[in-house]
């Protein structure tokens, strides 16, 4: 579904990704932690070409994304983007959030795109804020929201960027659970995230990113109980 | 003092033509201006070096000279540049106006729309748009809500600077003062009486403006 072969990204004079190679099966969830700089966001802003490579390689769906000939708008419909700060549109009600881009992107009729929002609204138990303003929203719903209007476009990828950093404590299992039913309908996911619980719980890998590079990766139970490399151990002593 | 109040009455019909003649004037500059200005505003913030240098020396030109040289320009040097006879005031003054006002109204989109929140942006791409579409449904409609108190407030100097177009003869409310002092030779009835509908309209305006803030402020959906 996902390979990255040997992906590099600078910042100007700062190097970020460092050869980020891996392959993600369909259906698989990875959750990549790792502590904050080591370029988990950066990674994951790649895999939509939101931060453009410097150089390597990506192939979505067989799909070469990094060709500078490829048209990302395209790309970007197959692959979902759930964002730390939710970055829901605040002049639209919930309902608008979700349905505009299947109006506008693949051209269905209001009432079409209306319907499939409703119905996403209704999977993520928002329904009866379907015509909310964002800023009535709590973080939880807003975010839940931001999970059904990337599912809107219909993706067959959904990436997730720390999607509960920025919840409240008692709004985190909401949104887990809305991410988890997902990973159970058999959805392509990339999260990172810091919620070990749900990784091991859900995940099927585990990257651990440090320092631009993925360092170590394997499944939860193993990564997470019997880290070999000493950086990922130095880290996992740190937050667990 | 003897203030003569049969002069401003003999002479309010004729000011009354001017002042119409500025309200269209300012209203010509800042439909103009507005559509100037969001073009230029996005020249400005394309990708395209080439058009962000002709966007910021369109900018700096208009507001770095005075806007009465502009008219002057405009109005003796546009005709020796095109090979025609003279243009009428009402046109070069009109035209003098609607590009300065582009060129102030372009930086005011500017601010607006650089003042959204940069995720707005990447959650549309993230779904697909087209850099225009993401423009057009996300990032205008946020933008142009905050760039109305300065949109006003150029409205407003707009209305007072068309005032300077009376140079070349143009019978807007100022060069109607003028035509009425000379008819009259009463100096205060004249310019108090012209100060006065400038006022009116200025007035008008804010007072337009500040209802127009409160309406969005109200289905304002929060940052």
């Amino acid at each position: 579904m996902i390979t990255v072969n040997n992906l590099v990204k600078n910042f100007n004079n700062l190097q970020v990704l460092r050869g980020i190679s891996c392959h993600i099966k369909p259906q698989e969830v990875v959750v990549v932690i790792g502590p904050s700089g080591s370029g988990k966001s950066t990674f994951l802003r790649c895999l939509n070409q939101l931060e453009t490579a410097t150089s390597g390689e990506i192939i979505i769906d067989g799909v070469t994304i990094t060709d500078p000939k490829t048209d990302l708008n395209a790309v970007r419909q197959e692959v979902g983007m759930v964002f730390q700060r939710f970055n829901l549109f605040p002049h639209m009600t919930a309902l608008q959030n979700v349905s505009l881009a299947p109006m506008k992107v693949r051209k269905q009729s209001k009432k079409e795109a209306e319907d499939l929002a409703m119905s996403l609204l209704q999977r993520v138990g928002l329904e009866d804020k379907a015509h909310q303003y964002p800023e009535k929203l709590s973080g939880g719903q807003q975010q839940r929201v931001a999970i059904a209007r990337a599912l809107a476009m219909r993706p067959k990828i959904m990436l997730f960027d720390e999607p509960t950093s920025a919840l409240d404590p008692e709004m985190v299992g909401e949104v887990l659970e809305v991410m988890k039913n997902l990973a159970l309908e058999g959805m392509t996911m990339v999260i990172v995230s810091h919620e070990m619980g749900f990784a091991r719980e859900v995940g099927d890998r585990v990257f651990f990113m440090d320092e631009g590079l993925i360092v170590e990766e394997g499944k939860p139970a193993q990564l997470f109980y019997n880290p070999q490399n000493p950086r990922t151990q130095a880290f996992l002593s740190k937050i667990l | 003092m003897d203030f003569r109040i049969e002069v401003v009455t003999k002479y309010l019909p004729m000011l009354l033509q001017g002042m119409k003649m500025t309200v269209q004037l300012t209203s010509i500059a800042v439909t103009a201006g507005t559509i100037i200005g969001l073009f230029i505003s996005l020249l400005r913030l394309s990708r395209f070096k080439p058009l962000v240098w002709l966007a910021r020396a369109y900018v700096d030109f208009l507001r770095g000279t005075p806007l009465l040289v502009q008219i002057f320009l405009v109005h003796y040097g546009l005709p020796r540049l095109l090979g025609t006879n003279s243009i009428s005031p009402d046109i070069s003054g009109s035209i003098a106006l609607c590009i300065n006002s582009g060129a102030y109204t372009a930086e005011i989109f500017r601010a607006g729309i650089q003042s959204i929140d940069r995720g707005q942006m990447e959650a549309a791409r993230s779904l697909g748009m087209t850099y225009a579409q993401a423009m057009y449904y996300i990032i205008l409609p946020q933008a142009f809500k905050r760039c109305i108190p300065p949109l006003g407030n150029e409205f407003i100097a707009m209305l007072k600077d068309s005032s300077l177009v009376s140079v070349i003869a143009l019978r807007e409310l100022t060069q109607s003062g003028r035509i009425m002092l000379t008819r009259s030779f009463r100096p205060i009835e004249t310019w108090l009486t012209v100060a006065l509908l400038y006022l009116i309209m200025t007035l008008t305006i804010s007072q337009l403006v500040s209802y127009l803030e409160r309406r969005f402020a109200k289905d304002d959906h929060g940052e």
